[in-house]
């Protein structure tokens, strides 16, 4: 910093030398000459005092610069003492060092080895290690194996926790539908006592009542056979007295006999001489229906006479109006089989005409054909011609220019001929006039082929010509034909259409009833599918063998057969209760119904039958009383008025004992002999009474036919006997 | 099921329709009351409760039938199934399910999934079933014992497997037929119907 301060010190000063070395301008010098020498002093007093300063300062920067140094000598001597010092002390520090290295060395070489025993046993541990590892290894897969079979088991052990849950809930169903079975069986089974029960009430109250039926019945037999005793007897009185009545109108009766005999032959003659003049008349009615018969039948051969006349008059008239000789309907038969041939033959000339028609479309069609391509051709032709004339006016054109030029050609020629006569060109020039006249040969050639040709188109197209008028003559005619033709057919052509428009409105008809019957049938069809059909080309319908349908009509099937069995079984029962029943049930029926099991209590009905059954009883009871005092009354009543006393002694066979007889033994037997009738007839049977009423039989029995008078006879002989004293 | 998240395959439509069945016929049992009551049990299925049979044997028959049933789905040779249900007394036919199954048979050759989601297939599913269930209300009461079958239409080339055997069509007398909603995996449409024996007094 001194330094530079003193650079510029003396640079300052160098810069204010050089400016007081310069001269001083003159003009000052001139116009201040006074003042300036006094400044000039004041300056250089003032310079020297500066440079004073200016020494004593530096002398004193020069002593503080001396201190300076010395005291950075000696800042030197202390920095190199220490120095030194620092030195040693790094140099005892370096042996430190390197004792410390030492012993660090050796504690290396003790670690080295130590590592290598390390090593050793690293190895070993490591051996032992690989060993515990395959061991671990060994362990972890039975370990696996373990869990491998643990969760098998758990899984069985789940699978047999459901399977005792389902077997637990199928349990508890079993459980439940066996009690409600048992609820139904003791319900069944008290419902089988009480029917039980019931029917063994039934059945003591049915014998009972069989029982009762069948006394009930014998009374009726009994009653209707006293009934029928009855009736007889009351027959027999009312014998008796018409016998008696009769009796005593035998003799008016004979007489009369007599006279109706007398009548009766005379009646027969007369009937006799009746039916001969009955069958007379039957005779005249026969005829007389005989010729009305006739008479109907004339006047119905008369009318039919009639018709036939007016029918033959008509043909008459038809044939004349005809013309044709028809007299009887086989000449008609016979015209009409020649106008159907005749219609046949036409039919054929029909179609011929009607092919020929065809063909001769065709060739129409053919030779119209022709005729275009004629038409065509002439054309063509035509068009050549015109081309030819044309070429040939041209060719004439050129023929002129030709010749007009042959003639300048020969003038010229001829020019020069009479300039030339002296000359020497004239060889040239009969070769270029020869050259000339070839040409001209050539194109009057060329001319004539070119007319040739010309006419020899012409002629063409001229025979072209006559063709395409026989062409169309042809045509012509062809059409006239056909026209003709179609008049003739257009009628038969329109019968054709309106036959096949009606045929096609007869299809159109049928293909809309077709349509319909075809959507009907579509619907049913779906209608089928609906209800279940199916096609069974395409389809098969299948199920399970064993579907609940079949299972629960099985189980119906046992279920029924089941019931059947116990019905049988119950039937057997009742069966052997019945064989067994009747006896208990009479001696005591509360015991015998225990004793076999069953206990019905006594319903109303069966009360009402008991009771019933009683009254039944009673009544019987009192119609026998009744009916037994009856016949009693009616038998001595019988036997008074009669004389007679009638036993039935077997079955149709009665003993008659008369009031009047002389032996207790004397009586009569009759039999009853059954026959169409309700009573049937008696006869007399013989006994040793009655071989002593021999006379008495003939007369009354017979001859006469009566039992009552018979009997009346008896009693009044046996009367007449006792009471002859 | 697995792989149907965006579309659906054949195999998993022949499922998806299998258990249809299942859950249908399990209900119309338990409407018609062919099975009683208290042998079903109450499960959610379709996003509505459903019944389900807990009788061990009809489990058993609805699952032979079932898983048959979808190998033939699976093939689409089957036409048609049926639930008979016949009157044990007489042995008359009284009413009549009929599904009929449309297959597509193409996709046996094109493997690729078809663009439906379950989700849709399912509400459809859910709407035939109900109406299964409303069908109660028109159709005349079952008032004696009856049981039920199953027929299946197949294709006639069809193998007759074991315990199964031909059947008639098990056709009503005089029957109504009542049409209801059908449903489509894009692959089988079955379309559901029921006919009834039509009684006098209707």
């Amino acid at each position: 910093m001194d330094i530079e301060d003193n650079t510029t010190v003396f640079a300052t000063l160098k810069s204010f030398n050089s400016f007081l070395s310069c001269p001083e301008p003159p003009k000052r010098h001139s116009d201040q000459p006074a003042g300036s020498a006094n400044l000039q002093i004041n300056y250089k007093r003032n310079m020297e005092l500066l440079d004073a300063a200016e020494r004593v300062q530096s002398k004193s920067q020069y002593i503080k610069l001396d201190q300076e140094k010395k005291q950075m000598e000696l800042s030197h001597k202390r920095a190199r003492f220490e120095l030194e010092k620092v030195a040693t002390d790094s140099a005892q520090d370096l042996e430190r060092e390197v004792d410390r290295n030492q012993d660090l060395l050796g504690r290396i070489k003790r670690l080295e080895e130590k590592e290598e025993d390390a090593a050793k046993s690293l190895s070993e541990q490591l051996g032992n290690n690989r060993v515990l590892r395959k061991n671990l290894d060994d362990l972890n897969k039975k370990v696996e194996e373990r869990d491998v079979s643990l969760n098998t088991a758990n899984q069985t052990i789940s699978g047999l926790k459901d399977e005792i849950r389902e077997l637990k809930q199928t349990v508890q169903n079993q459980d439940c539908t066996i009690s409600t079975k048992n609820l139904e069986n003791q319900s069944l089974q008290e419902q089988l006592d009480l029917q039980r029960r019931r029917y063994q009430q039934v059945s003591q109250l049915c014998q009972s009542l069989q029982s009762a039926q069948s006394s009930c019945s014998e009374h009726v037999i009994k009653i209707k056979e006293l009934e029928r005793r009855l009736s007889l007897q009351e027959q027999d009185i009312a014998l008796v007295k018409t016998m008696r009545s009769e009796v005593a109108r035998v003799q008016d009766l004979d007489k009369e006999v007599r006279r109706l005999r007398d009548d009766n032959a005379y009646l027969r003659e007369s009937r006799e001489n009746s039916s001969l003049l009955k069958e007379e008349v039957e005779g005249l009615r026969r005829k007389l229906e005989r010729m009305e018969k006739t008479k109907e039948d004339l006047v119905n051969s008369e009318l039919e006479k009639e018709r036939l006349i007016e029918k033959l008059q008509a043909w008459e008239i038809l044939g004349q109006s005809t013309g044709l000789n028809i007299r009887k309907p086989e000449d008609l038969s016979r015209e009409v089989i020649q106008i159907q041939q005749r219609e046949i033959a036409l039919k054929e000339q029909n179609y011929t005409l009607s092919s020929r028609v065809r063909s001769v479309d065709r060739s129409q069609s053919q030779l119209q054909g022709e005729a275009s391509q004629q038409r065509s051709k002439a054309l063509e032709e035509q068009k050549k011609r015109e081309t030819q004339d044309a070429l040939v006016r041209r060719l004439q054109k050129r023929v002129l220019l030709l010749t007009k030029e042959r003639d300048g050609m020969r003038s010229i020629l001829e020019s020069y001929d009479c300039e030339l006569s002296h000359t020497e060109y004239s060889p040239q020039l009969s070769k270029r006039l020869r050259e000339a006249e070839d040409i001209l040969q050539k194109t009057q050639s060329h001319y004539e082929e070119m007319e040739a040709q010309l006419t020899k188109a012409q002629e063409e197209t001229g025979t072209l010509k006559l063709q395409l008028q026989t062409v169309e003559l042809e045509l012509e005619s062809v059409r006239k034909q056909q026209s003709s033709v179609a008049e003739s057919n257009w009628a038969m052509v329109k019968e054709e259409v309106s036959l096949l428009r009606l045929k096609i409105e007869d299809v159109e008809g049928e293909r809309q009833r077709l349509e319909e019957q075809n959507n009907i049938l579509e619907m049913r069809l779906e209608r089928h599918s609906l209800q279940g059909d199916y096609d069974p080309v395409k389809t098969r319908v299948l199920h399970l063998k064993m579907n609940p349908t079949n299972v629960a009509k099985q189980q119906r099937q046992q279920e029924t057969e089941a019931l059947r069995e116990e019905v049988t079984r119950l039937r057997e029962h009742l069966r052997s209760l019945k064989d067994a029943g009747p006896l208990a049930l009479q001696d005591n029926p509360h015991t015998g119904i225990r004793g076999l099991g069953l206990s019905l209590p006594p319903s109303q009905e069966v009360l009402d039958l008991r009771k019933q059954m009683e009254s039944l009883e009673m009544r019987n009871q009192r119609l026998k009383e009744v009916f037994q005092r009856k016949i009693q009354e009616f038998r001595t009543v019988c036997y008074v008025l009669t004389g007679y006393q009638i036993d039935v002694t077997t079955e149709t066979q009665y003993r008659l004992s008369s009031v009047y007889a002389e032996h207790m033994d004397d009586s009569l037997l009759f039999k009853k002999v059954p026959q169409c009738g309700s009573c049937g007839i008696m006869q007399l049977m013989e006994t040793e009474f009655s071989k002593t009423l021999g006379e008495m039989v003939a007369l009354h029995l017979h001859h006469q036919k009566s039992i009552p008078a018979f009997l009346s006879a008896l009693t009044l002989d046996l009367f007449s006997r006792q009471t002859t004293f | 099921m697995t792989s149907t998240l965006k579309g659906i395959t054949l195999k998993g439509s022949a499922e998806l329709v299998a258990e249809f069945f299942s859950f249908g016929i399990n209900s119309i049992l338990y409407q018609r009351g062919i099975y009683p009551p208290e042998s079903f049990s109450r499960v959610t299925q379709y996003d509505m409760s459903l019944q389900l049979t807990t009788d061990d044997k009809l489990k058993n028959y609805l699952a032979n039938v079932v898983s048959q049933l979808k190998e033939w789905l699976f093939d689409c040779t089957v036409q048609k199934l049926v639930l008979v249900i016949t009157c044990l007394e007489t042995n008359e036919v009284l009413e009549r399910w009929q599904f009929d199954i449309e297959c597509d048979k193409s996709a046996k050759e094109i493997s690729a999934p078809r663009e439906k989601s379950i989700k849709t297939i399912q509400d459809e599913i859910r709407s035939v079933i109900r109406q299964i269930t409303a069908t109660v209300t028109f159709l005349p009461l079952l008032e004696i014992a009856c049981a039920f079958d199953l027929l299946v239409y197949t294709d006639k080339e069809q193998m007759v497997p074991d315990k199964w055997e031909e059947s008639g069509p098990q056709i009503i007398n005089q029957s109504e037929e009542v049409r209801l909603r059908s449903f489509t995996t894009s692959i089988h449409k079955v379309n559901s119907m029921v006919a009834y024996k039509r009684t006098d007094s209707a």
